[in-house]
């Protein structure tokens, strides 16, 4: 009878040993098991990317050379405006140097663009985080700002051999110094609203009393440059409400991100230059 | 040995389809999690050392791919496992229908937990909730669909990978 009775709790018995075990377990050792059982998928996630784009590559060879030839002009009037753009750009960064040398400032901190393909994305009501096709082999670091033609995605959570995970802006673990575009306030920025089949949404608090936003109005939200990782003004979204907070002394709201985080393909990591 | 690693296979295979499912649900906000199938096949039908071992292995998988505090799977799943290792005799495990309407409850008891575990953190947790709720309705429909093709799966690597006597015996 009483083995019939250890027989049965078994199945308890095992769980609670799992349970210690796993408690006593050094955390060298769990960080070791989760390098590896990562770096075996790895190879998964990036193998369906990169068939991914040989299948996109093959429904564009589908296309006329008509629609190849409009594209083409199409192109050549973006290229040209880009081009006059980093005419300007390198004028701008020239009379910022200048300044700063005259001023005695310090110098904004320097970033390489590191452009990097999407390998998987994976947007749950709990987190939100994409992988990239690059990591320690292209020198991506752990905390780097990543960026695309939308402003903000994220910035670099893990790094792992030849990828990199990133944590979007759209998760709850992520918390951002913002300013409203033309004031110099830092207002605190925090994702996860991530309502199903809508655009993902962030909060704002600790907003000054004077700033208003509404749906027909929304106000701008860049990065403050606060805290050294992200550049400043780069775009995180739209405060579209704004209401008092419960102690009277600021607002809080919710910013509009981009829909476009959701199907993001192609993004670029900072990753800051040393300083000579 | 031989049945622990066919089983682990089939995990890696689903994790992998499951990864480019939720890769190309990303731009509707949608969100698939199919934990009851990490655990309901081997729970019912291999041996409990075998059963726990495939499991752990899964558990690890998830874990490792996901920003959660490692072994937060592994623990989920070796509860879940050790509740139907408890119910097994007592189960039709032979019948798939029992086995995906046992898959579906293990799968919302996962999910529930798993949301309690990780909610914490939201800006707006009741604002939350919502998705959640429509992320286990999608993902339960999809787990009845596919569930029955992927113990099936697992029966036939079992029988091809030869460990199928020996998982029996």
């Amino acid at each position: 009878m009483p083995f019939r009775r250890l027989s049965t709790a078994r199945p308890f018995l095992t769980l609670g040993l799992v349970v210690g075990a796993w408690l006593v377990v050094p955390v060298v050792v769990k960080t070791f098991a989760r390098a590896s059982f990562f770096e075996l998928t790895a190879p998964i996630s990036v193998s369906a990317s990169y068939l991914r784009d040989l299948q996109q590559y093959w429904a564009l060879r589908l296309h006329s050379n008509d629609e190849l030839v409009r594209a083409g002009h199409d192109l050549s009037g973006v290229l040209s405006r880009y081009e006059f753009a980093v005419q300007q750009n390198t004028e701008m960064r020239a009379e910022i140097e200048r300044l700063e040398g005259l001023l005695r400032l310090p110098a904004f901190a320097n970033f390489r663009m590191e452009h990097a393909r999407v390998a998987s994305r994976d947007f749950s009501g709990w987190w939100q985080r994409i992988v990239i096709r690059k990591g320690a082999n292209y020198g991506v670091p752990v905390g780097a700002p990543v960026i695309f033609a939308g402003g903000v995605v994220g910035r670099v959570a893990e790094v792992h051999a030849y990828t990199a995970v990133v944590e979007l802006i759209t998760s709850q673990n992520v918390r951002l110094a913002g300013v409203v575009e033309g004031d110099t306030r830092p207002i605190s920025f925090q994702g996860g609203l991530n309502p199903t089949f809508g655009p993902p949404k962030g909060v704002v608090e600790f907003v000054p009393l004077d700033v208003f936003a509404a749906p027909n109005a929304t106000k701008r939200l860049v990065t403050s440059g606060l805290g050294g990782v992200f550049p400043p003004g780069l775009t995180i979204g739209e405060i579209n409400t704004l209401a008092i907070s419960s102690d009277g002394l600021f607002k809080t709201g919710e910013v509009k991100l981009d829909e476009r985080l959701g199907s993001i393909s192609e993004v670029s990591v900072l990753v800051p230059l040393e300083q000579p | 040995m031989r049945h622990t690693l066919t089983i682990f296979l089939t995990l890696v295979l689903l994790w992998a389809l499951v990864a480019q499912t939720n890769h190309e649900l990303s731009g509707l906000r949608v969100y698939l999690f199919v934990g009851g199938l990490y655990v309901t096949y081997a729970s019912l039908m291999l041996p409990w050392r075998a059963a726990l071992t495939s499991i752990l292995l899964g558990g690890l998988l998830c874990d490792a791919t996901a920003p959660v505090a490692f072994g937060t799977h592994v623990i989920l799943f070796s509860a879940a496992f050790a509740v139907l290792s408890h119910l097994r005799d007592r189960l039709p495990r032979e019948d798939t229908i029992a086995r995906v309407v046992v898959a579906l409850l293990v799968n919302l008891a996962l999910f529930l937990l798993f949301s309690f575990t990780q909610i914490g953190g939201s800006p707006s947790p009741a604002a939350a909730w919502p998705r959640l709720i429509a992320d286990l309705i999608v993902s339960q429909i999809a787990l009845a669909l596919v569930a029955p093709w992927f113990f099936a799966l697992q029966h036939r690597a079992l029988l091809l990978s030869r460990a199928e006597r020996a998982a029996l015996d």
